[in-house]
């Protein structure tokens, strides 16, 4: 039991009204974040992307410039997110990231993981979902970055497997979509299916998100009670090679369930 | 050019080596994603074997109104002659 002696009430007071400036602080925080997104987004798009493109050399050279910015953008985006208050993160084993045909796949709790690992991977290529190519503030990034939709059609799956067969790192998310927090997690085997044909290394990263942030279905405003603690961790490569002796739709669904395997035993789903 | 009852017997061989699929259970009625649970990223190694089979360049295109296994049959058939 509290003892209610004037003291100890004017302390609940004093910490009501700290968390209360706290939750109103983080608000207009997360709002300016995604105005600064936004604008970041539409300039990068519009202004540097274009411009870039004066500068003599080849399409491949000119993709590598726009994604060293990006990367750069990004990595200053996300420490400005730290800055003003909305999270905390940390990175381990981002030095193992951005290897050739490496394969990076990463469970997704949040609208902003793949932020961090757009930060973190040099040169990547994304797998990202068609609706940014529909939305004003990421489409121009999107397309000057050279990332693939990730509808599971013919020409996702050809593509994916041509980036990495020309030693690009691709970023996937294999839920297709936000994982839906409190149920068990789901792989589309699109990720699987293009790591058996062409990945040369398949890594996970372990996304975890204390408290829930921007889940699916979570409106931006509505904000947890307290500032967010992002963790990534690089796990060790899955072996693949094991699995190329079957037809790739065996292959696949095979590998599937290990990959399942090894996000569950990490973050036990 | 291939005959209808030759193409089904390449499917039915297909079905087998690729999704394990027991030949009996494909006719020409047969639902490829209702019925065999084959799905958008099946067909891309579906069609990558069909193309090496017929041996010319077919695109997802050629399948898009593909449903059902005759339907399959029929647009090998017309890709195989044109």
């Amino acid at each position: 039991m509290q003892d209610l002696n004037p003291r100890n009430v004017e302390r609940l007071q004093f910490f009501a009204m700290t968390k209360t400036i706290s939750y109103c602080w983080r608000l207009f925080a997360t709002a300016l974040c995604f105005a600064v997104f936004g604008l970041a987004g539409l300039f990068l798009g519009l202004v540097v992307f274009p411009l870039m493109r004066l500068i003599p050399g080849s399409g491949a050279a000119h993709r590598r410039r726009v994604r060293a910015t990006f990367q750069h953008a990004m990595r200053a985006f996300v420490e400005f997110m730290r800055g003003v208050g909305v999270l905390t993160y940390e990175f381990q084993g981002a030095e193992r990231l951005g290897r050739p045909g490496q394969m990076i796949l990463a469970n997704h709790p949040s609208l902003i993981d793949v932020c961090f690992l757009i930060a973190f991977t040099p040169q990547a290529t994304c797998i990202v979902k068609s609706a940014l190519w529909r939305n004003p503030f990421t489409r121009w990034p999107v397309v000057a970055a050279g990332y693939l939709s990730n509808a599971p059609t013919f020409e996702m799956v050809e593509g994916t497997a041509a980036a990495l067969r020309e030693g690009q790192s691709v970023i996937i998310f294999p839920e297709g979509t936000r994982t839906t927090p409190g149920q068990a997690m789901q792989f589309y085997r699109g990720a699987a299916n293009i790591a058996v044909k062409a990945a040369v290394a398949v890594t996970p990263v372990f996304v975890r998100c204390d408290p829930t942030t921007l889940a699916k279905n979570m409106p931006w405003y509505q904000i947890p009670p307290r500032r967010v603690r992002f963790t990534f961790r690089v796990g060790t490569d899955i072996d693949v090679k094991g699995f190329r002796s079957a037809p790739p739709p065996i292959a696949s669904r095979a590998f599937n369930e290990r990959l399942l395997q090894v996000f569950g035993a990490e973050l036990g789903t | 050019m291939m005959q209808s009852s030759e193409i089904l017997q390449m499917l039915r061989a297909a079905f087998a080596e690729l999704f394990e699929i027991d030949p009996a259970r494909v006719t020409a009625a047969t639902r490829l994603n209702e019925d065999l649970e084959i799905d958008s990223i099946d067909a891309v190694d579906l069609i990558d074997r069909v193309r090496r089979v017929i041996g010319r360049k077919v695109t997802p295109e050629d399948f898009r109104t593909v449903r059902t296994v005759g339907d399959l049959v029929q647009a090998i058939e017309r890709l195989s002659k044109g």
